[in-house]
C-alpha cells in the first residue's frame, strides 16, 4: 500500500519535472490582458496615494524642508498678530476712548485795566455770552488790573468785558467790531493753532 | 430708498442739532423772539451758512439785555451778510471766514473789495486780515484806504502774526494822537517794506 503511493508521487513529480513548452506569443498575451484591466485599478490617482511607498531623503534635504517650514510659521505668526492689532483697535478705541486732544481751543489771557470795578468778567461767542460763566471770571491783581486766562476755541470770536454786571467796555488792546445792533462795542480775537 | 424714508433720516439727522439750538436759546430768549430767531437760523442751515454766529448774536442780545425786536433785526442782519459773504469768498470759506467778512460788509467793506481782498490772499485764510480791516475802519481810518492798505499786506506775503502786530502799533500810534489813516499808512508801508525784504512772496 505504502509503495503504491511513494510510486504514484514518484510519478507525479516526474511528470512535473518535464519542461513546459511555452509559446511565444504567451507574454504579448498576458501583457494585452493586463492592458484591457480597468485603468484606476492600475494607475488611478487614489492608488498612487495610498499605496505605501519608501522614499529616501538625505539630511541636507530634511534641513531645508524644515527650515521653510519654520519660515512660513514664523511668517504666519507675524500676519495673525498684525491683523489681530488691527481689528482689535476700534473696537479698543470704542471701548477706552482716548480724551480729546486740546488742540481745538488756546488758553487766552484777557487784561482789563479798570480800578475801581468791584466784579469783571469776560463774555462772548465762547462762552454764550455768560456772565456768569465760572471759568470766565477775572480776577483783581493789583493796581487796578484784572485779568483771567481761559480756554477759547480756534476761530474769529467777538467778546467784551462786563463791569461790575452793568458796564460793557470792549478789549482796549484787542481789534474792535462794528457790532452797533445791540448800542454797545465788541472785540474781536482770532484764535489760531500754535505751531 | 423712499422719499419718506430719507426725509426721515434727515429729519433724524437734524433733529439733535434743533433740540440742543433750542435748549440754548430758549432759556435767555422769550416765546415770539425764540420762533422768529430759530426761523432764521433754519433757513441759514438750509442755506448752508454757519450757524453758531446766529446763535451767538441772538444770546449777546438777551446777554446786553436788547429788546426781542432788535436782537430778531440784529440775527437777520447777519444771516444777510453771511449770505453776502459766503456767496463772494466761494464754497470753500470756513465758517470764521464767513463770519469775520459778514462783520467787514457791516463795517462798510463794499463786496467788490472783499472779493479783491480773497483774490489778494490767495489760498491764505482771510479771517486775520479781515479783521485787522474792520478795526482800521472802526478807528476811524477810512474805509477805502483801510481796504487798499489790508489788500496791499495781503498781495505782499504779510503773514497773521505780523498783521495782528501791524494792528496794535496802529492802536497804539492812534491812543497816542496820531492820525488814524496816517498812522495806518505809514505801518503798512513799513510792513510791506520789511515784508519785501525778507522774502515774503505775493500770492499774485
Amino acid at each position: 500500500m505504502r509503495d503504491e503511493a511513494e510510486q504514484d508521487i514518484e510519478q507525479i513529480a516526474r511528470e512535473l519535472r518535464v519542461p513546459v513548452a511555452v509559446g511565444r506569443s504567451l507574454d504579448a498575451r498576458i501583457m494585452q490582458a493586463v492592458r484591457r484591466l480597468p485603468r484606476h485599478a492600475r494607475f488611478g490617482l487614489w492608488s498612487r496615494l495610498v499605496t505605501p511607498r519608501t522614499v529616501t531623503v538625505t539630511p541636507l534635504v530634511w534641513g531645508m524642508l524644515a527650515a521653510t517650514v519654520a519660515g512660513f510659521a514664523v511668517l504666519g505668526a507675524m500676519h495673525a498678530s498684525a491683523d489681530f492689532h488691527r481689528a482689535a483697535k476700534p473696537i479698543a478705541s470704542a471701548l477706552f476712548p482716548k480724551p480729546k486732544a486740546a488742540a481745538s481751543s488756546q488758553r487766552v489771557q484777557f487784561v482789563l485795566v479798570a480800578p475801581d470795578a468791584k466784579k469783571v468778567a469776560v463774555v462772548g461767542d465762547f462762552n454764550g455770552w455768560d456772565a456768569s460763566h465760572a471759568a470766565y471770571q477775572a480776577q483783581q491783581r493789583g493796581g487796578g488790573v484784572w485779568s483771567v486766562t481761559a480756554p477759547v476755541p480756534l476761530g474769529h470770536h467777538r467778546y467784551s468785558f462786563v463791569v461790575d454786571d452793568s458796564v460793557w467796555v470792549a478789549d482796549p488792546t484787542a481789534p474792535r467790531v462794528t457790532d452797533y445792533d445791540y448800542g454797545m462795542p465788541n472785540s474781536a480775537i482770532v484764535v489760531q493753532e500754535q505751531k | 430708498m423712499s422719499i419718506a424714508a430719507r426725509t426721515l433720516i434727515a429729519l433724524l439727522l437734524v433733529a439733535p442739532q434743533a433740540v440742543a439750538q433750542d435748549a440754548r436759546l430758549s432759556a435767555r430768549l422769550d416765546k415770539p423772539t425764540l420762533i422768529a430767531v430759530n426761523a432764521i437760523v433754519d433757513s441759514a442751515r438750509v442755506a448752508k451758512l454757519p450757524t453758531a454766529p446766529l446763535v451767538d448774536k441772538a444770546l449777546e442780545g438777551a446777554a446786553k439785555g436788547s429788546d426781542g425786536q432788535k436782537i430778531v433785526v440784529a440775527v437777520r442782519q447777519l444771516s444777510m451778510q453771511m449770505g453776502s459773504s459766503k456767496r463772494v469768498l466761494g464754497s470753500s470759506a470756513t465758517p470764521d471766514e464767513i463770519k469775520a467778512a459778514a462783520t467787514a460788509l457791516a463795517a462798510g467793506v463794499s463786496e467788490r473789495d472783499l472779493a479783491r481782498l480773497r483774490s489778494a490772499s490767495g489760498k491764505r485764510p482771510v479771517t486775520m486780515p479781515l479783521a485787522v480791516l474792520t478795526d482800521l475802519i472802526v478807528r476811524e481810518v477810512p474805509v477805502a484806504t483801510a481796504t487798499s492798505l489790508v489788500i496791499q499786506l495781503a498781495r505782499s506775503g504779510v503773514k497773521d502774526p505780523e498783521l495782528a502786530l501791524f494792528q496794535r502799533n496802529v492802536r497804539a500810534d492812534i491812543d497816542r494822537g496820531a492820525d488814524p489813516s496816517v498812522a495806518a499808512t505809514t505801518r503798512a508801508r513799513g510792513l510791506v517794506l520789511r515784508s519785501n525784504g525778507s522774502g515774503n512772496k505775493p500770492s499774485e
